[in-house]
């Protein structure tokens, strides 16, 4: 599960150009589309969901669960884990 | 109208009020540009090069000063280029043809006007804003507009030539000209002040020193 949670930052920064950030800097259970998290906004919800779809063949069939799925690494992880 | 500050920005130099101000040694010379100005705006890396260049363009101009001084919509802006999105929607191609998926985040840079959003995002500049496409750099386009703008009742206009176009060969060609214009001044026109401008920066911002 953590090696899954280090490739995932790995994927979330190179998906997202968010280049001034490394892997290291982005905490397991960080919010990610809050301004006390990450700050991601709802393109990057988009860049979400391709990169699950390219990387770990995964749909998100309920449009409503995003905000869940997408709150941390932890969640995304968890959905994935759970669903590939 | 007057022009109060101009700069020019190109891969080899970034030139403001007749000065280069720094020269250009890495590849990607807009994030050499980001940091030599000393940026702090995440937000730079997800944009396109049109509107990175626009970014950094104003980011010179305020070292001037002027740009300081206007309320939220107290500038109007004015940009042209000759390319439109042509660069992004390269790579947005790009993305669904060779990559096998669209890219959201290209996908929104595939109009050129974006960048004058994300100029009036940054620096919360309401007023009015547009971009037109011409086949050149064209002083008398600029001017048009800016009586336009006279007429309407404007004080200040940004303007902005702001190109990249990428080559068959896969070469980029990119350039950005700013100027800011008082247009409560007395003079009627500047299409020959603006003329002289754009060639002398683009030879400036070529010649190695």
């Amino acid at each position: 599960m953590s090696e899954l949670k280090e490739t995932l930052k790995a994927q979330i920064i190179n998906q997202l150009s968010l280049e001034d950030l490394t892997p290291a800097a982005i905490a397991d259970d960080m919010p990610l589309f809050s301004e006390e998290g990450l700050g991601l906004d709802s393109i990057d919800a988009l860049e979400f969901i391709v990169l699950l779809e390219s990387n770990y063949a995964l749909k998100i069939a309920d449009p409503s669960q995003g905000r869940e799925i997408f709150h941390s690494v932890n969640t995304l992880a968890d959905f994935i884990e759970k669903n590939r | 109208m007057k022009v109060l500050a101009s700069c020019f920005l190109s891969p080899f130099a970034a030139v403001l009020n007749g000065t280069v101000k720094f020269q250009f040694q890495d590849d990607n010379w807009l994030k050499e540009c980001y940091h030599k100005l000393m940026l702090d705006y995440p937000k730079f890396y997800k944009m396109d090069d049109l509107s990175k260049m626009a970014i950094l363009s104003v980011e010179l101009l305020k070292e001037n000063a002027y740009l300081n001084n206007f309320n939220k919509d107290e500038l109007e802006l004015i940009f042209a280029n000759s390319n439109a999105s042509q660069h992004t929607d390269v790579k947005f191609i790009d993305s669904y043809t060779n990559i096998g998926n669209p890219s959201p985040s290209l996908f929104v840079y595939t109009l050129p006007n974006i960048l004058t959003g994300e100029l009036a995002i940054k620096h919360k500049w309401y007023g009015e804003n547009t971009f037109l496409i011409a086949s050149k750099f064209d002083t008398q386009l600029f001017e048009n507009k800016l009586k336009h703008a006279q007429m309407k009742g404007a004080k200040h206009c940004l303007c902005g030539w702001v190109d990249s176009k990428v080559e068959k060969n896969g070469t980029l060609t990119q350039e950005s000209f700013l100027f800011l214009v008082a247009l409560n001044e007395e003079n009627s026109t500047i299409s020959e002040e603006l003329e002289a401008l754009f060639k002398k920066y683009k030879y400036l911002s070529t010649e190695k020193v």
